[in-house]
This record gives structure tokens, sequence and C-alpha cells, in this order.
């Protein structure tokens, strides 16, 4: 990185005026889509990203079939227009490929896939425009989407991501708090009972500030937890017979 | 989906014989049409589109790129369609499919035909020129993927900014101006099955009728066609629905915003 | 929800899960009198279901028929009195689901010609009503003859006002988990007659 990184952290405001343990807005609307089973429309800050499942359906191709479950599948995509900076590459990046690897296997924990044998389970995420955490978003309105479609879970998941900015320990980096941060680690957690479903990190931290940045997650993911909830209700608060994408 | 298909065949059929449609609207009226310019801000223009229960939305990117050999004072226009796997059951991941690729390449056509954009204005300096991507991004598909891909395109160039430009580099986050653009062009397409002729093809009928034909237009000519299916049209038809095409452009171009 | 707590004891019902001696919901639904009635879901086939399909495949021994379910389901030649062809819409109960939810059918009587609407699989309780009224209603104020599968098919016959059937279809649909809804539906098809 040519550029000098810019002082993150002014008289204990960050970039964007926000506090270490305040999150950018949240807004999501489920069930956005017609085709698609259940779907959900998240807004985080300046990301914008929709989510969309289908099954449980016939499992293609067949030897990825299970007799005992029902297979998941995840796709994570990053919109060719969704930057700021150049036209996107069409086709999986090697990031995309890696978050739609953990991001599925976060889902496998929580679907109670028993109940379909020989099915699948498909679960797509665009990004249509980016901000820094996307996964994190991606995550909290896939599972919206799932509970939209009615798929058995054990949860209703959510994501946060934690970062190091000029030595303090901060909750949802934004884009250049992300770049130039000290470290960043994204953390899902099952609601019921406080269980990680993905964790990354990079950057150096101590055990105790780890520990730390856990901690505000945590506290962090129940504010989410409730915007995923009350998401949902509105379906059924408000029911609409249209399902339309509404973006500002 | 075979049997299916021709479940909705019967069904398009015994409704169509009786001059009417499934959903109840004449002939040659679309569906309710809903259009947002700008939804996004990243990209330097973009808008999202609900033609019934049809949703697309298209982005729209600059960069800068070499000319092409044969046209070294020209920029570049480049466009693009993806048919998402969360649209529909029957899209995949992967690759572009025919499908997609028919879809950019109409919707390409009539804009370029139209010189909806002067691409010579886009020459920066010797081997350096802007190019725009246009990236169709069909996000719930219930039919007529066409007219919607191509009113959200016309929607999002008429909301596109310029990028700014020093030392022959895109200083991003900054603008220029608008995108200035001529002829808004929009299109129209018909399904056909047996002798009847309808607008704005719901999914249920395009996936029983014999044939579609979409025509492209601005206010005065009409500047892309394509036919498609198994099925034919009559010369008569193709007479009529492309003067119709202008007609009922006209009152999708009522939708645009500027 | 799904992860939110029901009970602190073990209960086992459907649409439930018990973890550590508690137990908790897996679906968006509704819970009352120690049921849980999820309000979105999948068609997940059980025993004695009537189901709504569509022939998809003729084999052998039998036809493979559409169930709104991720496979096809099977019917014997014996367990059909007429022959079937391609495309036949039929209504059937659900012979069996084994283990890995192969589901057969039987007593299948072929319908009259009309048009296949998909709904939710869970609605079909509110589409059909109390002892039939809901769907009763429709019938008679549209002129159709309304089969209402449990998987979530519905083929709608005769020559009856097919389009406003559909459409009060889809009010069911949207608000079956408000009050009042018949009301709602009568009013509606009162007023578009």
């Amino acid at each position: 990185m040519a550029d000098s990184a810019p002082k993150l952290l002014v008289d204990g405001k960050r970039i964007d005026g926000r506090a270490l343990d305040e999150l950018r807005p949240i807004k999501i609307v489920a069930r956005v889509l017609n085709d698609a089973e259940g779907s959900a429309y998240i807004e985080w800050g300046k990301n914008k990203i929709l989510a969309g499942v289908y099954g449980p359906s016939e499992c293609i191709p067949k030897h990825d079939q299970s007799l005992y479950r029902s297979i998941i599948k995840f796709r994570y995509n990053m919109a060719p227009f969704s930057g700021l900076e150049e036209h996107g590459k069409s086709g999986p990046s090697r990031r995309s490929r890696e978050l739609s690897k953990v991001l599925k296997e976060a889902f496998e924990n929580i679907i109670i896939s028993e109940s379909f044998p020989k099915t699948q389970i498909e679960i797509y995420v665009e990004v249509l425009q980016s901000d820094g955490g996307t996964r994190c978003a991606a995550l909290t309105a896939a599972a919206v989407a799932l509970a939209d479609a009615g798929i058995p879970m054990k949860d209703l998941p959510c994501a946060v991501a934690i970062c190091k900015i000029d030595g303090h320990m901060a909750i949802d980096p934004g884009k250049e708090e992300d770049n130039y941060g000290e470290s960043d680690m994204p953390v899902a957690f099952a609601m019921r009972n406080g269980d990680i479903l993905l964790f990354q990190m990079d950057g150096m931290l101590t055990h105790e500030e780890l520990v730390q940045g856990l901690q505000m997650a945590k506290k962090a993911a129940e504010k989410i937890h409730k915007i995923q909830i009350d998401a949902i209700r509105k379906v059924y608060d408000e029911p609409k017979e249209e399902r339309l994408l509404l973006i500002k | 989906m075979e049997i299916i298909d021709e479940i909705k065949k019967d069904m398009l059929f015994s409704f169509l014989s009786k001059g009417r449609r499934a959903d109840g609207r004449g002939m040659m009226d679309f569906r309710k049409i809903v259009v947002q310019p700008s939804p996004l801000q990243n990209a330097e223009g973009s808008s999202l589109v609900a033609i019934g229960k049809t949703q697309v939305i298209v982005g729209i990117k600059f960069d800068i790129a070499a000319p092409f050999p044969d046209k070294p004072d020209e920029g570049i226009l480049s466009t693009s369609a993806d048919l998402l796997p969360l649209a529909s059951s029957m899209f995949e991941a992967g690759p572009p499919s025919d499908e997609s690729i028919e879809l950019a390449r109409v919707v390409d056509r009539g804009i370029r035909s139209a010189n909806t954009i002067d691409l010579k204005s886009f020459f920066i300096e010797e081997g350096k020129v802007l190019a725009l991507y246009i990236d169709i991004y069909v996000l719930d598909h219930d039919g007529n993927m066409f007219d919607a891909s191509a009113l959200a395109a016309m929607q999002a160039l008429l909301c596109t900014r310029l990028p700014k430009i020093e030392d022959g580099k895109i200083v991003r986050g900054e603008y220029a101006g608008k995108l200035p653009t001529k002829d808004k062009v929009v299109s129209c397409t018909f399904g056909k099955l047996g002798d009847k002729v309808f607008i704005d093809p719901s999914l249920d009928e395009e996936r029983g009728m014999d044939c579609r034909i979409t025509f492209a237009t601005t206010p005065t000519h009409i500047c892309a066609g394509q036919k498609g299916g198994w099925g034919a049209f009559s010369y008569k038809d193709i007479v009529e629905l492309s003067e119709l095409a202008i007609k009922k452009g006209d009152e999708l171009r009522s939708l645009l915003r500027d | 929800m799904p992860g939110e707590l029901i009970s602190e004891r073990e209960e086992h019902i459907s649409y439930a899960y018990v973890e550590k001696g508690k137990t908790y919901s897996t679906v968006v639904g509704l819970y009352s009198n120690g049921k849980i009635v999820p309000l979105e879901g999948p068609y997940d086939p059980l025993a004695e279901d009537t189901v709504v399909g569509v022939i998809t495949e003729i084999k052998f021994a039998g036809y493979s028929v559409d169930i709104n379910y991720a496979f096809p389901a099977f019917l014997s030649n014996r367990e059909s009195k007429e022959k079937l062809a391609l495309g036949d819409a039929i209504i059937a109960k659900v012979l069996s689901v084994n283990e890995v939810k192969d589901v057969e059918l039987f007593e299948a009587k072929r319908l009259p010609a009309g048009s296949l609407v998909r709904v939710s699989p869970v609605k079909v309780p509110r589409i059909i009503g109390k002892r039939n009224s809901m769907i009763d209603m429709l019938q008679s104020s549209t002129g159709c003859q309304i089969f209402v599968g449990r998987n979530g098919y519905v083929w709608i016959s005769g020559k009856g006002n097919d389009i406003l059937a559909e459409k009060a279809l889809r009010i069911i649909e949207v608000q079956a988990h408000t009050q009042g809804l018949t009301d709602r539906v009568a009013a509606f098809l009162r007023e578009h007659r």
C-alpha cells in the first residue's frame, strides 16, 4: 500500500464518528424475491447484499448426494459493480471461494439437514455493494433467508467482525479500518448458546485483546439478532402480496 | 420439467383462446412496472427495475482500457448479463449460459445502434480510452427479462456519472458531471401461441408459448430486433408489432427519469 | 424463531429441537398448546396425506408423480383404477414414506381439466378451513371445483372464475396467520364476483 495509513481514532471517535463498540446502521428486509423459497436484503453501513435460498431439492450431481442428510451449498458472489474501484472480473475469485466455504460450514452446524435425505439446500448471496465486512453481513442475511424459507434450523445465527485500530479493540470495521487496522476478526455466533460457527482472524493480537474482542462481538451480535428477528416478524405483521426489492 | 411445460401450454391455450390471460390483464398490457434510479453508490450508475415479479438490477462501471485496434479513437462499451441462481431454480451458477449471452447482446445492440452513448467522447489520449461496462443482474425471474433488462440499463445510463480523470487515471469517488445520453432506448417483447399475440410474457406464458419477438426502439426508430423460440411470426405480425413497439415503448420511456 | 427457547424441559414435538434437556424451535412459527405451527416451509411428506400431483413419467410398474417434493412419488399400476397419461393431474393419498423419504401413493383419482397452482404447503390447513369452510366458500363463489393437496398443489377446474379463485388463494396464503381471514376473503369474493 503506497498510501500512508490514516489516523483511525481521534478523541476516542472513529473515522465515521462511531464509538469503539458502536455498529454501523443495519437494516434487514425479509422476503424480497418471488421465485426463491426464502430471501433477505441487508444494508449494513454502505454494504448492500441480497440472499436467496432454494431447496430442499434433488441433489445434483448425484454423487454429491447423501442418504443421511441434505447437502448445503453456499455461493458468495460479488457483483462486478459492487466496489468503488475498477470493474470486477467475472467468475469466482480465490477469496470468494474461501468465503463460500467457511460460510457454508457455519450453516452446516445450524441447518437440521437430517430431515431431507438425498437433497440439497442452496444458499446464494450476491454482494451488490461492498463496504467492508461483507462476509458478516452475508451470513446474517443468509440466516434470515433460510428462516424465511422455513428450513428447520437450530438457531438464527449472525456475525460481526472485531478489529484493532490505533491500539484499541473495536467492533464492525468499515472499509478503511479493514484496510489499515492492525487486526480483523470476523466471528459468527449461534445465539441460543454462544457457540462460535465462523472464526477467521488476521493481524496481531494479544490473548487479552482477542478475549476482549470476542466479548464485544457477542454483545453486538445480540443487537444484530434483534434486527434479524424484527425483519422476520415484519413479514407477518404487515403481510404483503407483492414481493419487491426496494433500495433507496 | 418438460411435462409441466406441456401443462402450462394447455392452460395458456385455454386462456388465450378465450381472449384473456391468466393474470387477468389485456393482451397488450404490461404488468406493473417499478423503476428505481441509482440504488447503488459505488457504481457510476445503477438502477433497479421490476416488471411484475421479474426484478433486474443494472450496475455501470468505468475503467481505462486500450481501444480496439480498428477504432483507436473510440471508447469501449461492454454489456454482460448474469442470470443469478437466486433468481430462478432454472438458473445455475457458473459460466454465462447461451440465454444470458443472448440477453446481453440484444440489450447492447439497441443502445449501440441508437448511439445513445457517444463512444468518441470516451477518447482520453493515444492508446487510452474509457471503457463502460453495463452489468445486468437478473435477481428474480418471472418472464420478460429482455424488457426489464433494457429498461434498467437505460435508466442506469441516465443516472450515470462520468468519472474524474487525472493524469490518465480515474480518480475513484470523484465525478465530472453526468454521462451525456441521446435517445432513450427501450424494448418491447411479444409472445405468440397459435395465432394469439401478447405483450410482456410472464414466465408461465414463456414456458408455454411458441415464440417471442423483441423490438428495441427510440421514439422514432426501431433499433434492434430479436426473434426467439421455434414458432414463427407472420409477415403481418412483424409489420404491426414493430409499429406497436414504438407506441408501447413511449409508455416505458415515460417511466424513465433523467 | 429458530433457536428460540420453548421449554426448559425436553419436549418431543414437531419443528422443535432438544439440546441439553431444553427444547428450542427450529422454524418461524406460532407456539401454543404445546404445538408449533410453522409459518413457512417445504412439504414434508407423511403417510395418509392427501396430495395433488402430476404424472411425469410412465414406468413399467407404475407412474412417477410430481408432488412438490424434492423427488417424485411412485404410484403403482395396482393403485390406480384408470390408465393415466403424462401430464394428468391426480389426487391421491400417501401410502408410505421410508427412511430416505421415498414416497408411495395409493387411491389415485384423475382430476378433470384445469390449472395447477402452487401454494405454500404450511398454509394448506387455512385454505381448507375449519370443516372445509374456506374451500366450500371458494368453490361456491367462483363456480370452480378446487382440489387442495397437503403438499401445496391446488388444482382448479370447471367452468367457473378460475382467475378469481387463484387470486383468493393468494390472499389466504399471504394472510394465513391473521384473524378474521374468512370474512375478508368472503368480502373479496363478493366484490369481484
